[in-house]
């Protein structure tokens, strides 16, 4: 059962199946990985936007906590976590 | 081993509390100056080995690898490799990684240590780490990574001779070696890294449950945007509230200054210029130095506790709308204090049009730079009463309203410049969000220090440089007997030519006097009004004695001194930062552009303040 991280419930965690590289810039993509959101990592996703809007996305990943944009988070195909 | 001073840099990932450990390694030794060629700020400093032997410190922007996403990541890479012009490679390399971060910052230490260059790691606060629960075992960590292990925690200056030994010793019996291999891929890197953080990592706790019970509340939605406008509001009237009587006491001691001059030399040229020109026009800027310390202080706080990520998150999706993202949150916030270290603060987005639209809409953030012109004007004309019987002041109100004018503006000309000139695909937003701190004192001190001196520096040179030759074309040619002084001199006369430019919008002969000058700097304008007022007042005691406020009370409307404050609002007149602009953007293309569509909106939005306060009767 896969979802989508833009659409994954708040303050559950999920495993990292998929990332559709192709669908962001090459920046975008390392900036990721330096995040250390790879295939196989676990994260919590914990915020989403303001009154303003549904966007961004603040997510743990291991200790540390990141910002993503939900354009971004639309591109990684998340599963249960274990 | 060479006999020059081993430079030694260091460096990290963002947040890993590089600059903290800078800070507790030289102190107030540091030199803050720029890279040539680009705007990227270079932080050098000194401190010495146990034995008394010196060592140059760099304190280099952090960044997550060697491949640089924005221009300061770009000067760190640059540096480590030793193709940074003007710079020489660094002797050796202290890694700071955070320790209750080690899966993610050993990836780039993993980087750095196979460049082989004579490393030690800083395994920096250890305390946070103890906080969240996570014990490590730093000789193990050092086996692993074959380099010295040093645990720091920088704002209580634990481990920083140890740090200091350690680099010396690794200068000492560095042997040239082959750089490792680094991991192949990504993959591989993350692998490695997380492996040998496993090791290192004795016990551990789940994680930063303190820090996520404040986010529940600091990013909520609702709440946490009602938390951040309270922030603003409670820091704009304490601009207001707090530094009144450091601002008096400053004030009253550039009286005693002026009185003693009068008292103590003849009348003469010299006198005139010192009493009239320099002290009167210095001084009027000077006693502001209060409210910009104050503003400045909560920029920094709220940057050391780690608050301004959670702003940035905020606000993001109103940026987002019109086309910025909330990495641009940081630099409009410090361009409050000055658009020049917040244009310069734009090269962390990663985006070019992004940037460029940033760097276009800063100036219109209002800058301490306006504080002295509105302080002036809001003081003589706003009356200072409560509104509706709260402790909410009138004038801290007006004041508020000035900045919302300057932010909704700036909302409006970014929506506009995104679909026009600076037209792109949608800005990304990637950032991680540090912990909460406590604010070191010495961290915040030092920072104020160095604004303060910044201040009082342009106060000494372009402010009083402005101002004398100002006094100059003020004094000369001498009016006959029953002629205004004023009106007669070439500034005057200048200012006459002006004023029939700025007549519609309800501006008298005062401020197009004042505008000229204020070209150089906006405050100018009050010490340019403060040193015409000096020499319309000359010899009459009973005008001396008045205050420029209340001269200016007895001289203007209510409308033209509200269109004045709309004005200022828009106005780019600011030399440095046109001049910073330039720089930032390769050209003279984006500054003329700035400058042109901030006058524009500048006489229209002071036009209609004008016509409208006429129309409500306050002409």
């Amino acid at each position: 059962m896969t979802a989508l991280l833009d659409k994954s419930p708040l303050g559950v965690m999920v495993r990292i199946a998929r990332i559709d590289w192709t669908a962001m810039s090459d920046d975008e993509g390392r900036r990721l990985r330096e995040f250390g959101l790879i295939e196989g990592c676990e994260v919590t996703p914990h915020h989403r936007g303001s009154i303003f809007s549904r966007d961004p996305l603040a997510l743990t990943v291991g200790r540390m906590k990141v910002i993503i944009r939900a354009r971004q988070a639309a591109a990684i195909t998340v599963e249960p976590a274990a | 081993m060479t006999a020059a001073i081993p430079s030694i840099a260091l460096v990290g990932n963002p947040n890993a509390g590089k600059s903290s450990l800078f800070n507790a390694l030289t102190g107030a030794r540091q030199k803050i100056a720029n890279y040539p060629g680009v705007t990227v700020e270079r932080k050098a400093g000194h401190a010495s080995f146990a034995d008394g032997r010196p060592l140059s410190l760099i304190d280099l922007p952090g960044t997550y690898s060697l491949t640089p996403a924005s221009l300061d990541e770009a000067v760190t890479r640059d540096v480590i490799l030793g193709k940074q012009e003007g710079e020489t490679r660094p002797d050796a390399l202290i890694v700071v990684l955070d320790a209750a971060n080690l899966d993610n910052h050993l990836c780039f230490a993993l980087e750095l240590l196979a460049l082989g260059l004579p490393t030690v790691v800083a395994l920096n606060m250890v305390d946070l780490a103890e906080r969240d629960g996570l014990t490590l075992d730093a000789e193990r960590l050092s086996r692993e990574l074959g380099v010295p292990v040093v645990s720091t925690v920088a704002v209580r200056k634990r481990g920083l001779a140890e740090l200091l030994a350690a680099v010396d010793g690794a200068i000492r019996s560095h042997q040239p070696r082959e750089a490792a291999a680094a991991p192949a891929n990504d993959a591989a890197l993350h692998q490695r890294a997380r492996s040998i953080a496993r090791a290192a990592i004795v016990s551990e706790t789940p994680v930063r449950r303190w820090t996520q019970r404040v986010d529940n509340i600091v990013l909520h939605p609702v709440l946490g945007m009602v938390i951040l406008l309270a922030l603003m509001f409670v820091m704009f009237q304490a601009v207001y509230a707090w530094a009144g009587p450091p601002a008096d006491a400053l004030e009253s001691l550039v009286g005693t200054m002026q009185a003693w001059v009068v008292d103590n030399i003849p009348q003469n040229f010299l006198r005139d210029l010192v009493v009239e020109g320099l002290l009167a026009g210095v001084g009027a800027v000077v006693v502001f130095l209060p409210q910009i310390l104050i503003l400045f202080l909560f920029i920094l706080l709220l940057e050391a506790s780690g608050y301004m990520t959670r702003a940035a998150f905020l606000m993001d999706g109103l940026m987002g709308k019109v086309g910025l993202s909330g990495r641009g949150f940081i630099p409009l916030l410090s361009s409050f204090a000055c658009a020049v270290p917040g244009i310069m603060a734009t090269r962390a987005i990663p985006d070019e049009k992004d940037r460029l639209t940033t760097i276009l809409i800063a100036p219109l953030m209002t800058c301490s730079a306006r504080l002295p012109v509105y302080a002036l004007i809001i003081a003589a004309f706003i009356p200072n009463r409560g509104v509706g019987g709260t402790g909410i002041g009138l004038q801290g109100l007006v004041l508020f309203g000035l900045y919302l004018a300057g932010i909704v503006g700036a909302l409006v000309v970014a929506f506009a410049l995104r679909r026009t000139v600076a037209k792109g695909a949608g800005a990304g937003f990637m950032m991680e969000m540090p912990r909460y701190q406590m604010p070191q004192l010495r961290d915040i001190a030092l920072g104020l220090w160095q604004r303060a001196w910044i201040f009082l520096r342009r106060a000494g040179t372009i402010i009083a440089m402005t101002t004398v030759v100002l006094w100059l074309l003020l004094t000369f040619p001498q009016a006959p007997e029953g002629e205004s002084q004023v009106e007669y001199s070439v500034a005057g006369r200048i200012a006459s030519g002006l004023e029939v430019v700025v007549k519609p919008i309800g501006f008298n002969h005062d401020i197009a006097l004042a505008l000229i000058p204020a070209m150089a700097a906006r405050e100018v304008a009050v010490s340019a009004m403060a040193t015409a007022n000096a020499i319309d007042a000359d010899g009459d005691e009973d005008a001396m004695a008045e205050t420029l406020g209340e001269r200016l009370q007895g001289k203007w409307s209510l409308a033209t001194a509200l269109a004045f404050l709309a004005w200022f609002v828009f106005a780019p007149q600011c030399i440095s930062t046109i001049a910073i602009t330039k720089r930032e953007t390769n050209g003279w293309k984006w500054p003329m552009f700035m400058v042109g569509y901030l006058f524009l909106l500048a006489y229209a939005a002071a036009g209609v303040t004008y016509w409208t306060a006429v129309a409500f009767g306050l002409g």
